[in-house]
């Protein structure tokens, strides 16, 4: 077949084979180099186009995305100070800026490391090459277009949380568009584990890599293994990962975080610094390397994470105010109050929130404890210690965990045994967490009497979910609902009682039919579960469960339901 | 690997700022040539034979390859072949490539004259790393500009397990140095005599590792030179397996 170019290649050929016209569409231009833009806006230009508008930097190029929807943006990596293109990018879709329809594309002067290190958390939607040229940018145009129509239906799914159906929607679109089968093949193994469903997942993998070595699939693979535990062999397929490729930071990541559950945690730290080193402008990352580097006391390296944390925070949209917290307990440990004090001040502006407040006065005296200040760190213990006797709301784990330490610290001791018996009936089967609080007890010389707390709240709250279960299994549905709204609040952040909650809610609805008020019940019960442990497989179950109790023209098959039993002692 | 790793830490702020250098150069060449395109591509009949058009030609050609020089320096820095490159290989429709590549050529042809036939299956899907293909014919496409009489053809096909990807010529076909030069590249003896003082080692050089990184079922990617083809003129070919 021999094409005559002048037809073939035309670009109008190829627009009009892609069944979409570029030229209504809006564009924004973002480059610092005035001669880049220019060239650009005759590009487009050239393809037709009529509506463009530039920006010389990152911060411009928000302001615009604020104010003007685009349909697509051309934004360069490289922007000289202030925020980035990754920047710009994640904080567009953080903030809502880009509809599903919105093409991002992010310009570079070279082949793209980025592209492949798997390790940016928000991908745009193709990179290219400078120098840009018409046919080039037209053909990836299209290129993400197809694309954003063969994964709408799939996108939409995931958003809805319905992981299972997304999953099927990709063998559909596998069957037809053999072009787009990798990465159609990845998200059905990412839906998979979503959905809670890792030995097929495992197997969409292993068909992946029978063909070709793909980084992502075998670190997928090793993911399934060190969430059944199987740390080791984790460890080394991560560690194969890198050694085939050096750039692939995910796999760095993970095997922090496989290190991290073999209890090795100077090994993990190790590892987390040279990702860092790699890949510096993560704020995720400085964040979990400074954390892991406090840890080990390594008070030099977390100092340089926290503060390279917060400046690369100051553009992006992922800051942290762990960073802050984290940069002044390590001032207060050099001794330097007033430093740390001064960073306090800062988190406090930056940030808001009741949840901050908190923690801004916890870390305060943590702070002057370590570095001396015993009177003004009681002083701020005391204070800690009133509020939680006038307020029955607790905060979250971490949170009540740094405020027994600082209680235990500042010599108080039944608030912070309240505090760490909660935490454990909260977690009464997270035997990583238990051993921190048993620490923490220890910390405080109270080794064995923390342990007794530790098996008496474990018990209480095993107790709470035996007997729903009980009341379950003998088939008092209703008694067993109720139950289970009482355990709840007793035990307002129990995953295994919201779980169970949630369960007997469903089994309640399969025998009498639907009932607005208890689906609502059940779905808030689920919502407030992935927000305390994002990504559960029961969560995805249990939601698939729920959707085919919508009222409906056929009646939904009866499933085959379990409430999980027992935990504790 | 380990010692790979640490390469710029003695001098990162020299790295930097050669890092971003590059990046300088880079937008300027892009100004440069998308300026001569833009030029170029707008030119009536009348322009056309203007005396200035052959020199605004060969302006591009010149820039052009400035910029595939500048890529490959680049790209040979970062150790293309190495586990440090990014290489990422993805199924790729031919029809796709061939368009890009068009593209890229088609002003510097349009002003020298030269036509570009292709010849290649519509629904063909292979998988590759787009951009290091799009960048080496792109090369064999400015090289053939400097050998060919007034057409060159790409011509894509599968042929033994191989995708063969062709750019021919209707030149009087390369001068055995430059095959010779091809062969050595592709087995690594940097020592051959005509490799290092060929003005077209260095393209050679990167083609060869830009084809043997790409590797499937135990089989490699090659790439050699050779006279003959459908137009009789001088033919670069790479096979990706």
């Amino acid at each position: 077949m021999n094409h005559a170019l002048t037809n073939a290649l035309h670009p109008a050929a190829v627009a009009a084979a892609a069944n979409i016209d570029w030229t209504e569409k809006r564009y924004l231009i973002v480059d610092d180099f005035v001669g880049i833009r220019q060239l650009l806006r005759e590009t487009l230009r050239n393809l037709g186009a009529k509506h463009f508008d530039q920006a010389a930097s990152g911060g411009e190029a928000m302001t615009m995305l604020g104010k003007t929807h685009y349909d697509v943006v051309l934004c360069d990596f490289n922007l000289g100070d202030g925020k980035n293109g990754q920047q710009v990018l994640e904080e567009c879709r953080i903030r809502n800026l880009l509809t599903p329809s919105s093409v991002f594309l992010m310009v570079s002067a070279e082949k793209s490391v980025e592209s492949v290190m798997g390790a940016a958390e928000q991908q745009p939607d193709a990179y290219i090459i400078k120098p840009i040229t018409e046919g080039v940018l037209l053909t990836r145009l299209n290129r993400v277009w197809q694309k954003k129509q063969i994964f709408r239906q799939i996108d939409q799914a995931f958003v809805e949380k319905d992981y299972l159906r997304a999953a099927k929607l990709c063998d559909e679109q596998i069957a037809v568009h053999k072009l787009h089968s990798i990465d159609l093949l990845r998200m059905k193994a990412t839906l998979l584990l979503k959905a809670g469903e890792p030995d097929k997942a495992r197997t969409v993998y292993e068909q992946v890599l029978d063909d070709r070595e793909y980084n992502w699939a075998r670190t997928g693979l090793a993911k399934i293994r060190m969430n059944n535990g199987d740390h080791e062999a984790a460890r080394q397929m991560f560690q194969g990962v890198i050694a085939e490729n050096r750039f692939y930071i995910d796999a760095y990541d993970q095997l922090a975080t496989a290190y991290q559950l073999m209890g090795k945690l100077e090994e993990s730290c190790d590892v987390l610094e040279k990702a860092a080193k790699l890949s510096p402008n993560s704020v995720v990352r400085q964040r979990r390397l400074g954390l892991a580097a406090l840890k080990l006391s390594n008070i030099p390296l977390a100092e340089r994470a926290f503060r390279k944390c917060i400046a690369i925070g100051e553009y992006s949209i992922m800051k942290t105010v762990d960073a802050y917290f984290g940069l002044a307990r390590i001032c207060g440990q050099k001794n330097d109050a007033k430093e740390a004090l001064q960073v306090l001040a800062m988190a406090q502006r930056e940030f808001t929130g009741e949840l901050v407040q908190l923690r801004a006065k916890i870390t305060e005296g943590l702070v002057y404890h370590e570095s001396g200040d015993y009177r003004r760190a009681r002083k701020t213990g005391d204070e800690l210690e009133d509020m939680l006797n006038d307020d029955p709301e607790r905060p979250d784990t971490p949170t009540c965990m740094e405020l027994a330490t600082l209680l235990f610290a500042v010599g108080v001791k039944d608030a912070p045994v309240e505090l760490l018996c909660y935490v454990t009936r909260n977690n009464h089967d997270n035997m990583v967490l238990l051993d921190e609080v048993q620490g923490i007890f220890e910390k405080a010389r109270m080794g064995e009497e923390g342990a007794e707390l530790i098996k008496s709240a474990r018990k209480e709250a095993a107790d709470m979910m035996n007997k729903g279960v009980l009341l379950w299994k003998t088939g008092k549905l209703a008694e067993a609902v109720a139950w289970m709204r009482t355990a709840r609040e007793a035990l307002p952040n129990n995953m295994r009682i919201l779980f169970n909650s949630a369960q007997i809610l469903i089994s309640y609805m399969q025998q009498h039919g639907y009932q607005r008020d208890l689906m609502d019940e059940a779905n808030d019960v689920l919502m407030h579960v992935d927000h305390i442990a994002p990504g559960q497989q029961r969560f995805a179950q249990l939601i698939e469960q729920l959707a085919l109790l919508m009222p409906r023209k056929d009646p939904p098959p009866m499933e085959n339901v379990g409430v999980d039993e027992g935990g504790g002692e | 690997m380990e010692d790979q790793a640490d390469d710029h830490e003695g001098a990162p702020e020299l790295f930097l700022f050669l890092a971003s250098t590059a990046h300088d150069m880079k937008n300027s060449i892009s100004v440069l040539s998308g300026t001569l395109e833009g030029l170029l591509g707008g030119a009536d009949d009348k322009d056309v034979n203007h005396p200035a058009y052959p020199q605004l030609a060969q302006m591009l050609y010149q820039t052009k390859r400035l910029n595939d020089n500048l890529i490959q320096l680049l790209a040979l820095y970062k150790q293309v072949g190495k586990p440090e490159y990014p290489f990422d290989p993805r199924p790729q429709q031919i029809s796709e490539l061939v368009q890009q590549v068009a593209s890229q050529a088609k002003v510097l042809l349009a002003s020298k004259k030269i036509t570009l036939q292709a010849d290649f299956s519509q629904e063909m899907v292979w998988t590759f790393d787009e951009d290091l293909i799009i960048g080496m014919l792109t090369q064999a496409i400015n090289n053939a500009v400097r050998y060919t009489h007034d057409t060159i053809r790409i011509v894509v096909a599968e042929k033994e397990g191989f995708l063969e990807i062709r750019v021919e010529d209707n030149g009087a076909g390369f001068p055995q140095a430059m095959i010779d030069a091809g062969v050595c590249a592709m087995s690594g003896n940097t020592a051959g005599v005509n490799f290092l003082t060929n003005s077209s080692g260095l393209g050679l050089y990167f083609a060869s590792e830009v084809a043997k990184m790409h590797k499937y079922r135990q089989r490699n990617g090659s790439i050699h030179l050779e006279n003959g083809g459908v137009l009789g003129g001088g033919a670069f070919v790479v096979r990706l397996p």
